[in-house]
């Protein structure tokens, strides 16, 4: 076993056990905090395909804004009544199942279509320096994927008023 | 990590060295801390234990070291533990990628009776290549060291500091990454390398397709980028929690804030993450925007070629040369680590909502300012 795949095992190892745990705690600090080390977990995949770009934006983004975001939350908020709200009922009975059905749709999925590629060597690759790659990245985002890259800013932006405007009503999002 | 035994044992030994650079440099900045303050404040300052009081930093870590540690009763053991390591890792892993000299090629030479070489060793712990990314990314990490505390040790001065830590320290992250776009923009590489390299000589600026000299000035980074710089130096105080936005640890409010519960050698781990913040904040700003390790008027090449005269052509000179560009950087970090001290002694702490109006309002709309006004100029610089 080579270096590369040892460290792929490993990582591919810590991301599943902590993302197992996020699942499995009941205590939502414990939770936001495994989730935290699985995307740190996933950033050290990315750099070890040499995706370094995209690496070091999910450390910014997801395990340093987005999850600090939530751990703060969480240790603001008493949680009980939506620990109660989601976890008995018909209703989220069947959004649990549904839930479960999307997940799996897209695993099977994400292996079905990327089966010719998944098998075959990665070894002629070219290797990119840092810079060098983020260039490419920035020319196919600001260039071939223009308009999908600005609807999504268009969709996170919407999300965002959305956000506001529940938050304004009175009684947010607990309103009757 | 490398071809050979040499090689590797060289790199690994050379990360741990880095390492300890920065641990052992808080004794020196705590005692600078103490009696610089005390010489702002008009008093003595520690001046019993050894000259100068230069022996009580040892007396400290003695008693650091010796006290009885020690989990608060409804404290979570794993996270109260875990918090002043988290501390040390973002300011570790930061300093590591960071070139603090030039590379140092070495000739062949023979020991032991084997030949070795030619190498060369990078004069720091690795080379990410995305350095700003990077960087960006560790330090915004950082956060969780006094949000882990703060939930550890269940006292609620405590939450309440980890809570005000992790909201400033999002705000101010903003205001940071977006200052470094500009300098993004003007060198155009994410690498630390290439941005040192861009700083050499005097300075050279295209405007309207003509190119300007200024050779009186050195081709550093704040003569492009000065608000930015500003920007760049305010975020870095409010990164390492210190006055005037210790907001986190307000010991008039607060009691110490997210460390109220810790004591003995746990404290003492997150001061030495606090000063080896404020270290990778001053080479950083060195790095961008004083020049890196380049000394002005003078290139690598011609320092070798120096010290080849006075020491002989050889390994020696190579090594020798790095040391010199690397006290050249020392310098820098040691000018801006007073400044964060002498900051710190000089300018009283922010209310809680001046701080935030100070991070959303106006610094980060004279970043985005920054980056605007720094597109239009380059595109301006290079239209004939």
């Amino acid at each position: 076993m080579t270096m590369d795949s040892a460290l792929f095992f490993f990582l591919a190892a810590v991301t599943i056990i902590s993302a197992l745990t996020v699942i499995l705690q009941s205590n939502p600090i414990f939770c936001a905090l495994a989730l935290a080390m699985t995307m740190i977990s996933v950033a050290g995949l990315f750099a070890s395909m040499n995706a370094w770009f995209v690496a070091g934006v999910q450390l910014i983004v997801y395990a340093g804004a987005v999850m600090v975001l939530f751990v703060m939350v969480l240790m603001l908020f008493d949680l009980k009544d939506e620990v109660r709200a989601f976890s008995r009922g018909l209703v989220s009975g069947f959004l649990k199942i549904a839930s479960v059905a999307v997940i799996g749709g897209v695993i099977a999925a994400a292996v079905w279509m990327s089966a010719e590629t998944l098998f075959s060597s990665t070894a002629n690759v070219a290797q990119m320096s840092g810079t060098a790659s983020t260039k490419a990245l920035a020319d196919l985002l600001f260039k071939k994927y223009l308009f999908s890259f600005e609807a999504m800013g268009a969709l996170l932006l919407i999300i965002a008023i959305g956000a506001v405007a529940l938050s304004r009503i009175e009684g947010g999002t607990h309103a009757d | 990590m490398g071809k050979d035994g040499f090689e590797i044992t060289v790199n690994i030994v050379k990360m741990f060295v880095i390492f300890l650079m920065m641990v052992q440099a808080v004794p020196i900045l705590v005692w600078l801390e103490r009696r610089g303050s005390a010489f702002i404040q008009n008093r003595t300052g520690p001046n019993r234990v050894g000259p100068l009081g230069l022996v009580q930093l040892l007396a400290d870590a003695v008693k650091f070291l010796f006290k009885q540690p020690f989990v608060p009763e409804k404290g979570v053991a794993p996270l109260y533990y875990f918090a002043p390591v988290m501390a040390l890792i973002p300011g570790a892993l930061a300093l590591n990628s960071i070139p603090l000299s030039v590379p140092i090629k070495i000739e062949p030479f023979e020991m032991l009776g084997r030949m070795f070489g030619p190498y060369t060793f990078l004069f720091q712990g690795y080379d990410m290549g995305i350095g700003i990314v990077f960087i960006l990314g560790i330090s915004s990490l950082g956060v969780y060291a006094i949000l882990l505390a703060g939930w550890g040790s269940s006292n609620k001065y405590s939450l309440m500091g980890a809570v005000r830590g992790a909201a400033q320290g999002i705000s101010y992250e903003l205001a940071l990454s977006l200052a470094l776009v500009g300098i993004l923009m003007v060198y155009g590489t994410l690498s630390f390398k290439e941005i040192v390299d861009a700083q050499q000589g005097t300075l050279t600026f295209m405007a309207f397709g003509k190119e300007h000299a200024l050779p009186f000035l050195p081709n550093w980074g704040i003569f492009y980028q000065p608000l930015g710089a500003l920007i760049f130096f305010a975020a870095t105080f409010a990164e390492a929690n210190r006055l005037p936005f210790d907001l986190p640890e307000a010991e008039g409010e607060l009691v110490a804030g997210f460390h109220t519960e810790y004591g003995g050698f746990n404290l003492l781990l997150f001061y030495i993450g606090e000063y080896g913040h404020m270290m990778v904040a001053s080479a950083l700003l060195a790095t961008f925007y004083f020049g890196g390790y380049n000394i002005p008027g003078t290139t690598p090449e011609e320092v070798l070629a120096f010290w080849q005269v006075k020491m002989g052509v050889g390994n020696l000179a190579a090594i020798l040369t790095a040391v010199s560009f690397h006290l050249s950087l020392l310098v820098r970090i040691a000018l801006f680590l007073w400044i964060f001290i002498h900051v710190r002694w000089t300018l009283p702490r922010f209310r809680y909502d001046q701080l935030m109006s100070l991070g959303w309002k106006t610094m980060l709309p004279w970043a985005l300012a920054n980056v605007v006004v720094t597109a239009v100029w380059l595109w301006l610089g290079h239209k004939v």
